[in-house]
């Protein structure tokens, strides 16, 4: 393949890879009630409905509260896991890896059915979000695996030695030499998580209670219905802020996040 | 100032000994390296012996006081890595100062211990440097500097050349050595580099598979290696065929190609028995050939600035490697004296 | 040599929550629908008494859901080779070293996984319904006089999974090629090899980890996808896991919901391993 036809190409798929995210952005400035073509002038009047729209303001806070606290939760499980699984583990070490990186390659669909079915079995059910936590940790667990695991694989066990050598006991090995090189990647993974719980929508499909619906869910339940530019106006302010925060994570904090 | 003395220290990874009852005394402020190919266990012992690994069987005394049981941390060691294993996310000043505020010296001490080290590892004005912006032989003697600021008890060195170029690499040489001299501070030193045990130490440790084959002064591993397997790791050897004469007290008289000397001996010897005599190249002396002198054939010859490397070829069909200065040069074909003294032969086994 | 090492449990403790969490809410819940596939239906309630293979025997007993089972793995099939086919020059044009705008064009490639599934899928069913924007314009252009069919139907659904799925082939296959050692290429090419020769003998076998990877990821990913299909497909082309999220949600019947989670699960997986075999790759997880 020639160099111009290959760039021309690949263009053309970048086109691709766009192409919704920017009608759904162009969609919600649409004057007009429906969404038609081309748009009836430019308006924030779908904003504004959406922001006097107390479903769905109440979905964007419980989204940000799940997404948080599942970032919390998930960050500090998946940060142990990972130090666990570079520093100690031996012969278990594939099998900590694989089991950690589980909920990624199990279908999301099963997993939020057997969890649903899980949560009633034991009691838990869908009457609070502790069920839609816990699918959310469990899908999140490996983005923060990998984000920590591969900044500890860059991280030379001859720095912690060298740091004994000089005295340094076991906390203060870990505060001082260990924290500050794995920090990025606690932050990336995090920040990763969050962006991720933001977004789920199967397991929080399954496992939603009365009232605990996501931004996604309400969504969804609202375009199964309706077809006014108000979900493009829900639709491109969610986009805003996950953009938001990895604008924040790569530029201003300079990290890398590790998406595999 | 630490004497450090090691007792049947032995180390097994199941029932594969990495190193085996090995035993040594350090003398106070003394250099001593740690010499072998990898995998000898030279690197695990100093491992055990800054605490890093864990003690099979046997003792580690500093002072005569067992440390096995003190962790790496509580040692009072300081150590350089192979890879400087400098804090990336510390300037020169915070690598330097690490080890400090871990024993809690008070911050106007410090900073004189500090400036006292980067003066003496060369390196003022370079404090507020990251460990990136340094070239490898600066952030090698911050490493230096590291350690030794802290004023350990002993100096613990893991093959810290071995990442530098040739030409940096011998300049290191002589300034860790001059440095230590300066310091007084009791030393071991791994490396599987001979040339480098050489210059560097007072004594050399050459070990193989776990074991120590030989504890001597450079000189001594050199010029009276006690095997051959030593002799040939830290030099080239020809081996030449001789056979025994008569045998006296501790001695051997023998005649062979290149003459009929009288040797000290080891191994016990009858007379008739074929043995082998090890010789350096460097001992041979070349001239021109004359009537009555050991004589040989140039096969080959190598021109490397310094020295003349000489491929021969004696009248009995064994080959020889000689190593001169460059003064007298002989060209492929041209027939040549061998001349060696008696006293830079030995004695290194019976053949049949 | 690990630092910090230390005895006893103490490093235990630092597994032991993503264990616990693991094993009590992923491995117990995947059991536990085993074992909910051999219930009785209820007759009001989720699941009855007892245990049966009937929810088995409706399953097969019906060719609607067979049929259904074969459309979601047709529709996966044909979701990966599209991706894999307009992936890989991305991909490959991704690792060149001399790439200008890379930190855009890798930007681009990942801004899907920023965006919502929803919201995706939301932007595709803009372009493509019968008054979507590429109908309107095609019409407006007297190019068509009636909508063309891109919604409602397995073209949509394929072409917005394509859409939601093509980061997850890029990204593995970037990570193989990336992999390969660049002298190698110049050394195909310093004995002889020409350009293409270079590629197709030693980049492209190169990279297979890379693809086998990318390719397992994206069909798993789509038998499962829910809610693409569910927008796009609307009521008339149904994909086995929009029926089995209905026959648990709409209707609870969840002893029959969990068999058709199973039997479609399982003829995946099934097929994953034949793939990872017919490729004679040992894979990876990425």
């Amino acid at each position: 393949m020639s160099r111009p036809f290959l760039t021309g190409y690949c263009l053309l798929i970048y086109a691709f890879l766009l192409a919704p995210i920017l009608v759904v952005v162009g969609a919600s400035f649409n004057a007009g009630a429906f969404l038609t073509f081309p748009p009836q002038g430019l308006s924030f009047r779908w904003y504004i409905t959406f922001f006097n729209n107390e479903v769905f303001m109440r979905a964007i806070r419980t989204s940000l509260w799940v997404a948080f606290v599942t970032m919390i939760i998930s960050g500090v499980i998946g940060t142990m896991a990972a130090l666990f699984h570079v520093l100690h583990a031996r012969r278990s070490k594939d099998v900590v890896r694989i089991a950690m990186l589980a909920p990624l390659l199990l279908p999301e669909v099963l997993t939020a059915i057997s969890l649903l079915f899980f949560v009633y079995a034991i009691g838990i059910g869908t009457q609070n979000m502790v069920g839609m936590i816990i699918g959310h940790v469990l899908i999140t667990l490996p983005f923060v695996f990998i984000n920590v695991s591969a900044s500890l694989e860059s991280f030379d066990p001859s720095w912690d030695m060298a740091a004994r050598s000089l005295g340094a006991p076991k906390l203060v090995r870990f505060r001082r030499i260990m924290l500050p090189m794995i920090k990025s990647g606690v932050i990336g993974g995090c920040l990763f998580a969050f962006i991720i719980s933001f977004d789920i929508f199967t397991i929080s499909f399954m496992l939603k209670g009365v009232g605990t619906s996501t931004l996604p869910i309400q969504l969804f339940d609202y375009l199964r219905t309706n077809f006014t530019p108000e979900a493009a106006a829900v639709s491109t302010v969610s986009i805003v802020l996950t953009l938001t925060v990895v604008i924040i994570s790569e530029k201003v904090l300079g990290l890398r996040i590790h998406r595999f | 100032m630490t004497e450090v003395s090691i007792e049947k220290l032995t180390k097994s990874y199941g029932n594969a000994r990495a190193v085996n009852a090995i035993s040594m005394k350090i003398a106070e402020g003394e250099f001593i390296s740690l010499l072998g190919p990898s995998g000898c266990g030279k690197t695990t012992t100093l491992k055990m012996i800054a605490g890093f690994e864990d003690v099979t069987e046997g003792a580690i005394r500093f002072d005569g006081q067992d440390v096995v049981n003190t962790p790496a941390e509580k040692r009072d060691i300081g150590m350089v890595f192979q890879n400087y294993a400098l804090f990336p996310h510390m300037t020169v000043e915070q690598n330097l100062a690490f080890g400090l505020e871990m024993r809690k010296v008070p911050k106007p001490q410090m900073r004189e211990r500090i400036a006292k080290v980067l003066d003496m590892v060369q390196l003022k004005g370079y404090e507020a440097r990251y460990p990136r912006q340094l070239s490898g032989g600066q952030q090698q003697r911050v490493a230096l500097g590291r350690a030794l600021v802290i004023e350990p008890k002993i100096l613990l060195l893991d093959e810290p050349l071995a990442n530098l170029d040739a030409k940096l690499r011998e300049e290191m040489r002589v300034f860790i050595r001059d440095l230590q001299r300066r310091v007084g501070i009791t030393t071991v030193y791994v490396t599987h580099d001979q040339a480098e045990a050489m210059t560097m130490s007072d004594r050399v440790v050459v070990m193989f598979g776990g074991r120590i084959a030989q504890i001597g002064s450079p000189t001594d591993i050199y010029e009276r290696p006690e095997n051959h397997e030593v002799a040939e790791f830290v030099g080239q050897v020809n081996l030449v065929q001789a056979k025994v004469e008569s045998v006296g007290e501790g001695t051997a008289t023998v005649t062979s190609p290149l003459g009929d000397f009288t040797l000290p001996t080891k191994i016990s010897v009858k007379p008739g028995n074929m043995v082998s005599l090890a010789l350096r190249p460097e001992a041979i002396e070349l001239s021109k050939a004359t009537e009555g002198q050991p004589a040989a054939t140039v096969l080959a010859s190598y021109y490397s600035g310094a020295l003349m490397d000489y491929r021969l070829k004696l009248d009995n069909g064994d080959e020889l490697h000689a190593q001169t200065f460059p003064v007298n040069r002989f060209a492929e074909g041209d027939r040549v004296a061998l001349h060696a003294p008696a006293e830079r032969f030995w004695l290194v086994g019976v053949s049949k | 040599m690990s630092p910090g090492k230390t005895k006893g449990i103490g490093p235990y403790l630092l597994i032991a929550p993503a264990g616990l969490l693991l094993a009590v809410f992923l491995v117990l819940p995947y059991l536990n629908i085993g074992v909910m596939s051999f219930r009785v239906p209820g007759q009001g309630t989720p699941y009855g008494e007892g245990f049966t293979l009937v929810n088995y025997a409706r399953f097969f007993a019906d060719s609607f859901y067979i049929w259904q089972v074969v459309n979601t793995l047709w529709i996966g099939f044909l979701t990966t080779a599209i991706c894999l086919v307009i992936g890989f020059p991305v991909a490959w044009q991704l690792t060149r070293p001399n790439m200008r705008f890379r930190g855009l064009a890798y930007g681009l490639v990942l801004s899907p996984l920023l965006v919502g599934i929803v919201i995706r899928s939301y932007g595709w069913t803009i372009l493509l319904g019968n008054n979507g924007l590429i109908n309107r314009t095609l019409t407006n252009m007297g190019l068509i006089d009636s909508p063309l069919p891109l919604m409602y139907n397995a073209l949509g659904i394929i072409i917005a999974l394509v859409h939601v799925f093509l980061p997850f082939m890029i990204l593995p296959i970037m990570n193989g090629i990336q992999g390969i050692d660049p002298s190698l290429e110049a050394a195909a090419r310093s004995l002889g090899a020409s350009r293409t020769t270079a590629f197709r003998r030693i980049v492209l076998p190169l990279s297979m980890p890379g693809i086998q990877a990318g390719c397992i990821l994206v069909f798993v990913l789509s038998l499962s996808a829910y809610v693409t299909p569910s927008l796009i497909g609307g009521l008339k082309v149904k994909t086995m896991a929009v029926t089995v999220v209905d026959a648990l949600i709409d209707t609870f019947q969840w002893p029959f919901g969990s068999a058709l989670a199973l039997m479609l699960s399982v003829t995946g997986a099934v097929i994953v391993v034949i793939f990872g075999r017919m490729t004679r790759m040992k894979w990876k997880v990425a």
